[in-house]
This record gives C-alpha cells, sequence and structure tokens, in this order.
C-alpha cells in the first residue's frame, strides 16, 4: 500500500473516524497517514466540526406542533381506527 | 427519567396505546401528542417548509390513527411514529418532484433569537456556517439528508435511525457517512475548521 492508497483510503474514512467505526488498525493507519498529511489533517479537524456543529445546533428547539396536527384524525376517526381506514 | 418515573410512564403509554387501538382516539391523542412536537420538528427540518411540514404531519397522525390497530409493538410506539413520517416525508418530496428549499435547522432560519451571550463576530460566522449546512443538506438526496438529520442533528442511536428508515445499520451507516462527506465537500474544509476553532 502507497502513499497515495492511504490518502484516497483516509479521505473516505474521515467520517468513520470520528464516528468510532475504524478497528484499532483502520484507526492507527488513518492517524499515521493525517500526521504527516496536511490534507487529511486539516479534513479530520473539518469533520469533526462538522459532527460537532451539527449536533449542537437547536434552532428548533422552541418550535411547537400545530393545534391543526389532529384535524384530519378528528374528520375521519369518529367509528375508531378500523373505520377511519374504510373513509 | 428515574427508573420509577421510565416505568410509569411505559405502562402510561401501554395504556393508553391499548385504549387508542380499541378506538379511543383521545387516548391516541395523548399518546402521539408527546411526540408530536418533535414530530414537527423532523419534518420541518426533512421538508424545509412549515406549510408543508403541518400538512404532513397531519397526514402522519391520520396514517399512524388508521395503522394504529397493526402496531404489535415490536419497535417503541415513537419509532413506528417517526417511520411513518419520514416515508410521508419523502413520499411528499417526491409527489412534488422538488428538493426542500432550505432546511431550517438554525435560528436565524427560523427567526429565533440567538444567545444573547453569543459576541457578534462569533454570531455572524456561526449564523453563516448554520446558513451554509442549511444549503448543502437541502441538496442532499432525501436519504442521505433523512440520515444525517436523524443522527447528527435528532441524536438518535444508529440503531433507532436504521429502524426508523427500515434498513440495516450498516446501510444506515454508509448513508451517513456519505451525507457528511458531501456537507464537507459543499462547505469547505477551511470554514469547517475555523467555526471548529
Amino acid at each position: 500500500m502507497g502513499p497515495t492508497d492511504d490518502h484516497q483510503w483516509s479521505q473516505r474514512h474521515l467520517s468513520h473516524y470520528v464516528e468510532g467505526d475504524l478497528s484499532h488498525r483502520a484507526r492507527r493507519r488513518l492517524d499515521r497517514h493525517a500526521r504527516d498529511c496536511v490534507d487529511c489533517g486539516r479534513g479530520l479537524r473539518a469533520m469533526r466540526a462538522l459532527v460537532y456543529t451539527i449536533q449542537g445546533l437547536d434552532g428548533l428547539a422552541g418550535v411547537r406542533a400545530p393545534a391543526t396536527i389532529f384535524d384530519r384524525v378528528r374528520l375521519a376517526g369518529a367509528g375508531g381506527p378500523a373505520a377511519a381506514q374504510n373513509a | 427519567m428515574p427508573p420509577e418515573e421510565t416505568g410509569a410512564a411505559e405502562a402510561t403509554e401501554a395504556g393508553l396505546l391499548a385504549r387508542a387501538q380499541a378506538g379511543d382516539i383521545g387516548a391516541f391523542e395523548q399518546l402521539s401528542g408527546s411526540y408530536a412536537d418533535r414530530l414537527f420538528m423532523l419534518l420541518l427540518r426533512l421538508l424545509g417548509d412549515r406549510d408543508e411540514a403541518a400538512d404532513v404531519a397531519q397526514e402522519v397522525m391520520l396514517r399512524a390513527w388508521q395503522g394504529i390497530t397493526r402496531f404489535q409493538g415490536r419497535s417503541s410506539y415513537f419509532t413506528w411514529l417517526y417511520r411513518i413520517a419520514v416515508n410521508e416525508a419523502n413520499r411528499a418530496l417526491a409527489k412534488r418532484g422538488r428538493r426542500p428549499p432550505s432546511v431550517p435547522i438554525g435560528p436565524q432560519a427560523l427567526d429565533l433569537p440567538t444567545s444573547p451571550a453569543e459576541d457578534p463576530a462569533r454570531q455572524a460566522e456561526n449564523s453563516e456556517l448554520r446558513m451554509a449546512l442549511a444549503r448543502a443538506l437541502a441538496d442532499l438526496p432525501p436519504p442521505l439528508r433523512t440520515a444525517i438529520v436523524l443522527r447528527d442533528v435528532e441524536g438518535l442511536s444508529t440503531q433507532e435511525a436504521a429502524e426508523i428508515v427500515g434498513v440495516r445499520q450498516a446501510a444506515f451507516k454508509s448513508r451517513l457517512h456519505q451525507a457528511r462527506l458531501q456537507i464537507r465537500a459543499a462547505i469547505g474544509d477551511d470554514a469547517l475548521a475555523t467555526a471548529g476553532g
């Protein structure tokens, strides 16, 4: 396996690394390569930041479901679920 | 939640489920209503449009009500409801033949206030990144967007998320990794690494 193989393989497995989906051996392979490769080192930091940022987004935390959410159920469901299915 | 409260909640849920399956619409509303806000947020994230999400949310509840006698408890009620929501969101996207205009994952996209403690420069930087993330998420094909929304945004476990989507965990992980790689490519390493500090 040459450096080019290692580079392409590392680029494809950055998310696996962050997710903890790599075996110990595969993790060491990526660690070793990223230590010497500027692109992969930056890629790893970027992938960590991406996951961290997405996980930290809570902009919808205060959003409430509309009060109309059961309107169709009420319209269809007077006779129970079976009747609603046949409606 | 302490164990005794978890047990009580499960008992309540089981009781409501039994009553709903027997045709008690009030019990169904109580049972499903406890997940309504989360479900609506999920639809907003998948569809990116408030009116459409509200419409699909009504459809999800109707489908759940129609199918509740077939729910056998092999998964949690929440997982079952979420699965219906993902299917309905995909159906809506396919029917309308378009991608969501934006995925409102940040406060700016929904006109929600940002934290006053955040300094303005940082706020602007984060706002830009959120907008870029929203665009990148919106551009993903629906299966990849669903994977990243369920796992990274909603914070569900891989097992739960895979169950909701109806695929094996390995297949789900593959979608998640693809989604992250595509978002990374769309936003660029420099912007992400800067935001990460």
